[in-house]
């Protein structure tokens, strides 16, 4: 045993016991301070996410210029990994070597990938440098984000990969003719080597070689107490990510507001949030690619789903240590920083008394989040963000009862009417006086069974322009002889204004009371025109023992259309359509095309022109989230924003798929005192039956 | 048993309209049962002044109090005062204005007498010993006909039900003196404030005039606070539209997410009225819509619509407002 | 500081009302019930008091069945301190029988302030607090729209026709509260959870001697529909004349 050899395995012991000591620091903060949560269901989907979307970086690749890169540094280090292992036991063992334990021509491709990845990489991160350093891209700005950290992680990943070529080179240059032509790099690299001695080549290589190894091992240990945290979390974070499939991803955590001592609801602190949120905050790399999505944020509104999870991360950084007993821990300090600034404490009991909400996140942030899940759908770490501002809220309304003043009404209308309007609910089925649709009672009495029970909605039943949503619907129902019923007077506000609003109390009391009278009549099959019916009832009410089929109008359009069973008069209009896609369709349901597709099928000379955000980039309208009920003062509106570019499209309609989505738009054509129709696709298709 | 008590309301020593409904109210009883009306009034010195004009409406005797402690209200010294004289004087019936100033009374005189009250009271008849009045409940959704049994029966009167109608009698003045001393109240009405100068509020004025997109723009909300001030009594609000385009400030917005009103009279001028804004203002006694669509939602829900260009048909309307409000 | 609400379980009134088959109640199949808004405010006001000095108790009495529990579990919700039903089968339309079933709950218990909402929206008779009042011998102020109290005595601020009053009154007092006054809060789960383990006392409302009775209750004739009187301006003398004698709003 030479003395390099015993101080590098000295070295290598002690780097990985002080990177398993803050790794299992990290690991006993997160599973310490928050809430137990199962993450674990349902293997094979979340197989399917790990494999989609960390190892194939489908999310990343959805930023066309920052995606490739970031693509091939992952990719690069995947396979330059195995070849940190072979330097690592090399150090350990000396003389080791893959060759000696591989065929040849396994080898062979080992090592010319190890070549070429490492020169892709290093290609890959001088552009990232130069991105971070001089492009500067608005996404990447920031209060307080802080380019400093990215910048020395990309350094030190360029000199990993320098030393890793002079490695390979000066080991060609001394031993050229046990060259191979797998070697490319190190051959071309060799030549610049082409007057030095042997002595001074075999000290290139041992220098190369010590100082890539040296340098693994400190960005191993420098990863624990930096945003990069993602280089080790990223994956995990996506296997464990609440995306079970289409639907249920978007569904809001079930509360039980019985539960025998329950004392707190929703959250305040990071104490309240599930484990899984608080490693979503670790494996945040400030990318900031879903502040650049959020409607909020770019209509100058003071959320940022980033800051969320920076604060998030700020806030455990600051209580877990306390918490946790650590008391001789020194701050993770990057892992401390960023937007928003830390909550300012100078001593242990300031730090307790601190929480995640006020002392980091404002209500103002808060109630600005339309939750429109673009935030969520954009994270290539698969973070969702938008569980941390749910549970917030939650903790603001149940425990505080802090909301925006203007939302009351609507709480107590939900309350007393079963509609966030004070309508009489006697009026429910006013708009289908004279249509000749029984109601389920009606139906029962006469003893007979509906196909479909039309669930109407709130807006249908009350609001002007969506009652003729739904007349428009009911004809279409009509027209292909569905047996349908609709509940009247019985139907109440599904709820989900309430939930997303915070108030789980009142959202169960709805929900409790519609599934109460939806079994009562043994309906299995739903349809609605409202994606946030169809999304609360279909995904949601199974926490609450509701289990139904329920399908949005758009899907059931499309159902007839292959069955044959619309009578369309296949008469054309040379129309331009531009479709908006509701969030509460697509990206929680995955329902993209269904819309499109019915309002094709019914227009054959139609043009459908799509905005430049569509599908599952499609920008709200701004009325998620609750924000139908609340004044919308600070920045552009959200609607007008998202108007004008359907309007640039140069389309002459206007199509929709949600009566929330059709009244922001109407209002965002009114604004811009343009004439284009704005209609429901069940409108267009009406227009289309044979009379 | 048969006489008939009015009180006749004053402010700032001079007699309120009310008070006079007040007195026809009890006439009209008082030639029912073949009694006399007892018109009771109080103030500073000089309110007696008013006998006349009470005794042609149909008061036999006129109750003058004249106190320098009854310059302003003074519940506690009327109440005494009244209840005192009630019970000596063999009355059927009292009545009272419902007015801000007469259901702050009339209940204490109720509780002093021990006797039932029913305020704001559209129609009064005899039935043997009882009173039966009408009187709207459920917010004017139901109308309740109640039976008071006790002697006397307390009534206060809706405002604008019983017409004042001349029906002179003698109208015998009779000074009597407050019982207690009015200036010892422990209740005292230390300033009273009238109109002008304050903008009315959103939630208390009778009538408001609102504005939607169809003003156009800011400058146009003259149209309508010219006709706000051709009512007197109203206040200018606007839809979310218009407070969200800055034309308006935003506590001035009337709907679900603003000011939740219900006005006797709601004038919606260039509002197409969206479910936000009808969820605000639906409950409004009488709603008058003016708008160019004539398929617009707030048609469905106004009692009179006038189509039409707002620009046009507002001035015209004001100035027919502004010449009724000088007859009337 | 000791502060008394008496509030009142009303039904919903976004509604159309039908009559009950007995000819002088409304049906009350379907009706959604919740406390009086007035009253509201009137809890609100106390609640307020009592965020600025926590040694405030507020008791909450409301007189009916023992269905308006629930209603004084929202103002326990909301924050008040324990609660106090008055039994009665149902809530008589006679003020002066409420007014004296309370005054005798209310006598002995060393209220400093006793709140009422001004009226309510069913009976709409507003008469109670008042009456409450005179019973006991205590100064009231109807229809208060804003309020200050300082050391044993208040001040506060009445609507009238056309202008307000400015009014003056020791303590303790019985006060009336009428709109503008304050928002109520809306209960926080965390307060309904808390309200359900607050003490609530049931007692039978010593009701009395009736004078006043409800005879009959029915609807209104239908409000004619709402109609287009016209085309511009031209429809304007029109619809003065409506607003003048139909509408009777000028």
């Amino acid at each position: 045993m030479t003395v390099g050899h015993g101080i590098f395995i000295l070295i290598v012991v002690l780097a990985l016991s002080f990177f398993s000591y803050n790794a299992q620091r990290l690991v006993r903060y997160m599973m310490s301070i928050g809430q137990p949560e199962i993450r674990t269901d349902d293997p094979v989907t979340r197989l399917k996410n790990l494999f989609l979307i960390g190892l194939a970086q489908k999310k990343i690749l959805r930023d066309a210029v920052a995606g490739p890169l970031h693509a091939s540094v992952f990719w690069g280090f995947v396979v330059l990994t195995v070849g940190t292992a072979e330097i690592i036991v090399q150090g350990l063992f000396p003389g080791f070597t893959y060759a000696a334990i591989l065929p040849a021509p396994l080898y062979d491709f080992y090592i010319l990938s190890q070549e070429l990845f490492a020169v892709l990489v290093l290609a890959a991160v001088a552009v990232l440098l130069y991105r971070r350093i001089i492009v500067k891209p608005r996404r990447l700005q920031g209060d307080k984000v802080h380019s400093g950290d990215a910048i020395l992680i990309l350094s030190m990943i360029g000199a990993l990969m320098v030393s890793l070529i002079t490695l390979g080179a000066f080991g060609f240059a001394l031993h050229p003719e046990s060259g191979t032509i797998f070697q490319p790099v190190s051959l071309a690299v060799s030549h610049a080597f082409g007057g030095l001695s042997a002595g001074t080549l075999e000290l290139g290589r041992e220098t190369s070689w010590w100082f890539h190894a040296l340098l693994i091992l400190v960005f191993l240990n420098y990863l624990p107490y930096s945003k990069h945290l993602h280089v080790l979390t990223s994956l995990p974070n996506t296997y464990l990510a609440n995306t079970s499939g289409p639907g249920v991803k978007g569904a809001m955590s079930y509360m039980d507001l019985e539960a025998e001592g329950a004392e707190q609801f929703g959250a305040s602190d990071v104490t309240h949030l599930g484990w899984k949120s608080l490693l979503d905050s670790y494996s945040c790399t400030e990318c900031g690619r879903c502040t650049a999505v959020c409607p909020a944020n770019i209509t100058g509104k003071l959320l940022s789903p980033r800051k969320i999870m920076i604060n998030t991360r700020q806030r455990l950084m600051e209580l877990a240590p306390l918490a946790t007993g650590d008391f001789g821990e020194f701050e993770h300090h990057t892992l401390a920083a960023g937007e928003g600034g830390d909550a300012g404490h100078s001593n242990g009991s300031a730090a307790l008394g601190n929480t995640l909400l006020d002392n980091y996140i404002t209500e103002e942030e808060l109630w600005a989040c339309t939750s429109c899940r673009a935030c969520v759908e954009e994270c290539p770490v698969s973070i969702d963000q938008l569980d941390i501002i749910n549970e917030l809220r939650r903790g603001l309304v149940l425990m505080e009862s802090r909301f925006p003043p203007e939302i009351q009404p609507a709480f107590e209308s939900l309350e007393k009417n079963g509609s966030p309007w004070a309508f009489d609910p006697g009026d429910r089925a006013k708009w289908a006086e004279g249509m000749d649709i029984p109601t389920m009672a009606e139906m029962v009495e006469r003893g007979e069974r509906p196909e479909v029970l039309f669930w109407v909605g709130c807006m249908g039943s009350f609001d002007d322009r969506a009652k003729k949503i739904a007349v428009a619907f009911a004809r279409v129902l009509q027209a292909a002889n569905v047996k349908f019923a609709i509940l009247g007077q019985e139907e109440k506000c599904n709820g989900d204004p309430a939930r997303r609003m915070g108030n789980e109390y009142l959202y169960q009391m709805l929900a409790r009371d519609n599934i109460e009278t939806l079994d009562r009549y043994g309906v299995e099959t739903i349809v609605t025109n409202c994606p946030h019916c169809f999304h609360q009832i279909g995904n949601e009410y199974p926490q609450l023992g509701g289990n139904y089929d329920v399908i949005h109008h758009s899907t059931y359009i499309e159902k007839l259309m292959d069955e044959n069973r619309l009578p369309l008069n296949g008469e054309g209009k040379a129309l331009t359509v531009a479709y908006h896609d509701s969030c509460y369709l697509g990206r929680y349901n995955g329902i993209y095309e269904a819309p499109r597709e019915t309002m094709k099928r019914a227009l054959p000379m139609m043009t459908l022109v799509e905005p430049p955000r569509n599908r599952s980039k499609g920008l709200c309208c701004g009325a998620g989230g609750g924000r139908m009920w609340m004044e919308e003062t600070v920045g552009k509106r959200i609607n007008v924003e998202r108007t004008e570019e359907l309007l640039a499209t140069g389309a002459d309609v206007l199509a929709v798929a949600c009566p929330f989505c059709m009244t922001m738009i109407g209002d965002g054509v009114k604004a811009q005192d343009s004439s284009v129709q704005v209609l429901d696709i069940s409108e267009v298709i009406a227009q289309q039956l044979v009379h | 048993m048969a006489n008939v008590f009015a009180f006749a309301e004053t402010r700032n020593g001079d007699l309120r309209k009310i008070g006079l409904e007040a007195v026809t109210a009890a006439r009209n009883v008082a030639d029912e049962t073949g009694g006399s009306v007892d018109a009771f009034i109080a103030g500073a010195a000089g309110i007696g002044a008013h006998a006349e004009q009470l005794a042609k409406y149909g008061a036999d005797t006129v109750i003058v109090v004249e106190h320098a402690g009854l310059d302003k209200y003074n519940p506690e010294a009327l109440a005494a005062t009244i209840a005192e004289r009630i019970r000596g004087g063999n009355y059927r019936v009292a009545i009272f204005p419902t007015s801000a100033l007469g259901s702050d009374l009339a209940p204490r005189v109720a509780a002093k007498l021990g006797v039932g009250l029913v305020n704001d009271v559209t129609a009064i008849k005899l039935d043997g010993d009882a009173v039966i009045v009408e009187h709207p409940v459920n917010i004017g959704k139901v109308i309740a006909t109640v039976k008071i049994a006790s002697q006397p029966a307390l009534i206060g009167i809706r405002a604008n039900m019983f017409t004042p109608a001349e029906a002179p009698r003698a109208g015998t003045v009779e000074k009597v003196e407050p019982v207690g001393d009015p200036s010892a109240s422990r209740i005292v009405v230390k300033e009273v404030k009238l109109g002008g100068g304050t903008k009315l509020d959103l939630g208390e004025a009778p009538v408001i005039v609102s504005g939607g997109r169809g003003l156009k723009g800011p400058e146009n909300f003259k149209l309508l606070e010219d006709l706000a001030a051709a009512f007197g009594n109203a206040a200018v609000g606007a839809t979310r539209v218009v407070t969200d385009e800055g034309w308006r400030p935003h506590s001035d917005q009337i709907g679900q997410t603003g000011r939740l009103v219900s006005p006797q009279l709601y004038v919606a001028v260039g509002i197409s009225g969206a479910i936000q804004h009808l969820a605000g203002m639906r409950t409004s006694r009488t709603i008058v819509a003016i708008n160019k669509d004539k398929e617009a939602p707030i048609f469905k829900i106004a009692d009179y619509g006038i189509v039409g260009d707002l620009f046009e048909i507002v001035p015209v309307l004001t100035a027919a407002v502004k010449e009724a409000k000088s007859r009337g | 500081m000791k502060i008394a609400v008496c509030i009142k379980r009303v039904p919903d009134m976004d509604v159309r009302f039908k009559i009950a088959p007995i000819g002088n109640a409304v049906d009350e199949a379907g009706l959604k019930f919740d406390m009086n808004d007035f009253d509201s405010w009137a809890v609100e006001a106390a609640l307020q008091i009592k965020d600025k000095d926590s040694a405030t108790e507020v008791v909450i009495i409301s007189l009916g069945p023992d269905s308006v529990q629930e209603t004084i579990r929202k103002a326990l919700a909301m924050g008040a301190d324990r609660g106090v039903e008055l039994k009665a089968d149902r809530i008589p339309f006679d003020g002066l029988a409420i007014a004296r079933a309370l005054a005798a709950e209310l006598k002995d218990g060393g209220f400093d302030l006793i709140l009422f909402g001004k009226q309510s929206a069913d009976s709409s008779n507003g008469v109670v607090g008042a009456m409450v009042g005179e019973l006991l011998g205590l100064p009231v102020v109807t229809a208060i729209s804003k309020l200050e109290l300082a050391g044993g005595s208040g001040s506060a601020k009445r609507e009238i026709e056309g202008g307000q009053e400015f009014v003056e009154f020791p303590l303790p007092a019985v006060l009336t509260i009428d709109q503008g006054l304050n928002t109520a809060r809306y209960p926080a789960l965390k307060g309904i959870m808390a309200a359900k383990k607050k003490p609530l006392e049931v007692k039978p409302a010593q009701l009395g001697e009736q004078t006043v009775t409800v005879l009959k209750m029915e609807l209104p004739p239908e409000r004619p529909a709402g109609r287009i009187i016209g085309e511009g301006a031209a429809a304007v003398p029109e619809l003065l004349a409506l607003l003048q004698t139909e509408a009777k709003v000028l």
